[in-house]
């Protein structure tokens, strides 16, 4: 099969379409919502009627049936303006996944069509407070009774969690029996004793709503469990290995704004008579920055185009986010400096792309998973 | 100035004559059709355009330079072919700053021109419409076909969605290859340099200094 | 000939169109033919003032004026014989010649800032790419030409006075006119305007932008602020230009008692022209300035003021 570097006609015409948004849609505000943590509400009806929203969602369920390279070019656009507004459709894609892999016919129709016809968001918890890392260590119980599960426990750090017209919990029926205890169960918005609590004070991405959920004796359908019991811990991972991917697009818009922002003020300040643009400290700077972004998305394209081909990508979507993200830290990083003082200060746009990028080391599985990951493909070969 | 690697996109005037023939036809019924003039990568303009919702479009290939007048004189015989009610395009083009494209294709046509459009509304033969004169404004009423240039104010362009960029996919785009014969040629372009003139006067004397200023602005960088 | 449309208020012949004459006046020369001008009226026009500066002059009153319209009667002259047909530019002129040239077949030289006969061929120099590239374009005869407005010298009269010859022109479809409306000056949108007039904190205070507003409305511009402005509650955050408000292009950009912070020029050094008064001689602001006055800005706006007026007139 040839290599192919270059996008087809649709896909140009998308990321143009989410550049264009991007620009005229989210830069113009992105600063405000961040300053007041809140919910872009506007942008996210917005996005709903370009057609941007939950957009993986196949066409049989009304949904626009993008491929994860399409995702991948509408996220870098959408970072660009925003990691953290991009945050939003991107963790609703991450709760839409898990029921597109393990979900019933009747269950994608139920979950999915809902969410194509109005703008309404999706999210995926897995994390609690005493466990990230540890995924299968989680202690959200779900007892089964009859025809329903009992689901007690508290989840933490749930984009979108607070907004979303269901989330897709992973409880666990056994503790015991650890990752060959857990199962997918889709939680509706409104359910009595399901309680969102937004966390409040986030560094960065404040745009997005992160949130603590508390399940107090929710009874959740058995129609409404996703796979079969036992398979939940499967499902969340399956869902990972893809939804790492548009994270790292992300972080190359993340790293392209930051390079841009940076370009821009090096060749208008001066210093020793001269643009700070002719020095080669700040050359080399704004070198490693584009040597970051050009790799990154080069190989996010690639665990891209392996998730599309239907071809084994768990590495390959690790190192793409691990390697992004800390690509786009370092380059946020130097965006700052090169902007001197005038980079410490909220006015100018530099200082947020650090404080939002940071988390894309951290969720989604931190880097140090990541690491691991890939540890474990390097030594079963 | 190189343009070989440079996108082309749909000039921003057009895109408010794309936009009304798009609203006239979710009003009144009928077919929307874009026509685009220029080389192969052109065509993603085009596809711009349907993806906004027009049903298809005519590419005529040029590759080069041709000045408003050929490209009318090109365009003429497919719109004829076409057969419309309305001609729109957009009152100056972004790439030659060039005016006369609509007034031109309407001489050709045969038709009325209305130019810098603000507001259309068909009323079954005619069309009432708004547009802008050099000093004002005024309404004016047009037998059909006639042809509008257009303008902001008109409306406001809509994106092409990401449904519209699919259903863009499936619509047809025919391809002409056209007798274009340019009377204008082209000899030189230059991306005019920034370098900042620096011509700082000392205020002491701010009334004379004004005057200089002022004449400096009109005679010497003719930008008032 | 050399056929020059002779645009008029009614009572005067415009700036534009003496600019027009002294173009088309060298042509003549340089093809050894005479200049002729069509004066066409809606109901009145300055005959005598015209024909002193034509070789032999062309009239017809139209009626309200379409573009249609002025297109037969500019037609109805060039039929004469003219080789080249020359006018001030204006949106209007720009349309009824756009109709002309295709009638004609003519080689189409728009908005122009120079033009000259070389070979027996028209050369020009113009704008494209929204007035961020310089253009030079050529094309044989005949031509239709029109000319960029404080670009070239304004002609002289004669010394004679032309024949008057009267135009058949023939009726043509056209619009039908309903209704004339004067526009209100709605402000111009700060990022379409050709003319930008920025206040600064060193305008002291909310009061002295009346005086920005007045500069802007004299040079049709649009009132541009600084952050600094914004912030202090003296304009809208509509106005604001730099970093974090909105990115302006225009051919002239004043900047009144702005230093010049990064901030702000993010939003403003690609305008073709940038002016800036400000009594600090380090100001940043000079070093991005073509043109620049080191004085107090209240003793400065009030007289740019006043000579643009005069200007005016």
């Amino acid at each position: 099969m040839p290599i192919d570097f270059s996008l087809t006609e649709e896909q140009k015409q998308l990321q143009a379409l989410a550049r264009r948004f991007a620009k005229e849609v989210i830069m113009p505000v992105a600063r405000e919502y961040d300053e007041k943590e809140e919910v872009p509400w506007p942008i996210i009806e917005k996005l709903h009627e370009v057609g941007l929203l939950n957009a993986i969602i196949p066409e049989e369920y009304g949904g626009m049936g993008l491929k994860m390279l399409d995702e991948v070019i509408v996220g870098e656009e959408l970072a660009y303006a925003c990691m953290g507004i991009y945050t939003i459709p991107m963790a609703s894609n991450l709760g839409i996944t898990p029921v597109l892999l393990a979900g019933s016919e009747e269950q994608k129709a139920r979950f999915l069509r809902p969410l194509t016809e109005k703008p309404a968001l999706a999210a995926f918890a897995l994390s609690e407070p005493g466990n990230g890392s540890d995924a299968a260590a989680l202690k959200t119980r779900a007892v089964r009774q009859g025809d329903h599960y009992v689901l007690n426990g508290t989840k933490m750090w749930i984009s979108n969690g607070g907004e979303a017209e269901w989330v897709v919990v992973f409880a666990t029926l056994n503790p015991e029996l650890r990752h060959k205890g857990v199962v997918a169960l889709v939680v509706e918005k409104g359910t009595p004793g399901f309680q969102a609590v937004k966390i409040h004070g986030k560094m960065g991405q404040r745009a997005s709503g992160t949130y603590e959920l508390v399940f107090e004796d929710v009874k959740v359908p058995v129609e409404n469990r996703l796979g079969e019991e036992g398979e939940g811990f499967k499902i969340a991972m399956q869902t990972l290995n893809k939804t790492r991917i548009p994270v790292a697009a992300g972080s190359v818009g993340v790293a392209r704004r930051a390079l841009d922002e940076a370009k821009k003020y090096a060749k208008e300040r001066e210093a020793f008579g001269r643009p700070i643009a002719e020095f080669q400290a700040i050359q080399f700077k704004l070198a490693d920055m584009l040597m970051g972004i050009e790799t990154a998305r080069a190989y996010t394209y690639y665990a891209a185009w392996l998730a599309d081909q239907g071809l084994p990508h768990a590495h390959a979507s690790a190192i793409a986010k691990a390697y992004a993200s800390e690509v786009a830290f370092e380059a946020a990083n130097q965006a700052i400096q090169i902007h001197g003082g005038y980079g410490y200060v909220r006015e100018f746009p530099v200082e947020k792309l650090l404080r939002d990028v940071k988390l894309n080391q951290i969720y989604e599985g931190t880097n140090e998973i990541q690491r691991l990951i890939i540890a474990r493909h390097v030594l079963s070969e | 100035m190189d343009l070989s690697g440079a996108t082309l996109i749909l000039d921003q005037m057009d895109e408010y004559a794309v936009e009304e023939a798009l609203r006239l036809k979710e009003k009144h019924g009928g077919e929307a059709i874009v026509v685009g003039f220029g080389p192969e990568r052109a065509e993603e303009a085009i596809r711009t355009a349907l993806a906004m919702g027009m049903d298809r479009g005519v590419h005529v290939v040029f590759e080069g330079f041709a000045d408003p007048v050929a490209v009318a004189e090109a365009l003429v015989p497919v719109l004829q072919e076409e057969a419309p009610t309305l001609v729109l395009t957009g009152g100056q083009q972004a790439d030659w700053d060039s005016q006369a494209l609509g007034a031109a294709l309407a001489e050709g046509l045969g038709v009325p021109v209305v130019a810098w459009t603000t507001a259309i509304e068909l009323e079954g033969d005619t069309a009432r419409a708004k547009h802008d004169l050099d000093e004002g404004a005024e309404w004016v009423r047009v037998r059909l076909p006639a042809l509008f240039t257009t303008q902001q104010g008109l409306n406001e362009p809509r994106y092409p969605t990401l449904p519209g960029i699919m259903k863009a996919k499936k619509k047809e785009i025919r391809k002409v290859q056209a007798e274009v014969r340019p009377k204008a040629v082209l000899l030189s372009e230059e991306i005019q340099e920034k370098a900042r003139l620096g011509r700082i006067l000392d205020g002491k004397d701010p009334v004379a200094a004004a005057e200089e200023l002022v004449r400096l602005l009109h005679e010497e960088a003719k930008v008032i | 000939m050399v056929l020059v449309v002779l645009d008029h208020d009614g009572n005067k012949l415009r700036k534009g169109t003496l600019e027009a004459l002294t173009r088309a006046r060298r042509l003549a020369e340089g093809l050894g033919e005479k200049v002729a001008g069509v004066l066409l009226a809606e109901e009145r026009a300055p005959l005598e003032e015209a024909r002193k500066y034509v070789d032999i002059l062309y009239t017809a009153t139209l009626g309200p004026y379409t573009a249609e319209r002025w297109a037969a009667g500019v037609l109805a002259a060039a039929k004469e014989g003219a080789k080249a047909v020359v006018a001030p530019s204006s949106r209007q002129s720009r349309t009824y010649l756009g109709r002309v040239a295709y009638a004609l077949k003519a080689g189409l030289l728009e908005d122009t800032l120079d033009s000259s006969l070389e070979g027996g061929e028209v050369h020009a120099t113009r704008y494209a790419y929204l007035n961020r590239v310089t253009q030079r374009v050529k094309a044989p005869l005949p031509v239709v030409l029109t000319v960029k407005p404080n670009t070239t010298p304004l002609a002289e009269p004669l010394g004679t006075s032309a024949e008057v010859v009267p135009l058949s022109v023939p009726q043509v479809p056209t619009v039908e006119v309903l209704e004339r409306v004067a526009e209100e000056k709605k402000g111009v949108s700060l990022t379409e305007a050709n003319v930008v007039v920025t206040g600064g904190r060193g305008m002291g205070g909310p009061e002295a932008f009346k005086l920005v507003e007045e500069l802007a409305a004299l040079l049709g511009g649009a009132v541009g602020a600084t952050r600094a402005v914004v912030d202090a509650g003296w304009r809208p955050y509509g106005e604001q230009v730099g970093q974090t408000g909105k990115t302006v292009q225009p051919a002239l950009y004043i900047a009144l008692g702005v230093s010049g912070a990064v901030q702000h020029l993010a939003g403003m050094n690609k305008s073709k022209y940038i002016v800036a008064v400000n009594k600090d001689p380090e100001a940043p602001i000079f070093k991005h300035a073509d043109y620049g006055i080191v004085g107090d800005v209240h003793q400065v706006l009030p007289a740019l003021i006043e000579a643009a007026k005069k200007l005016k007139d």
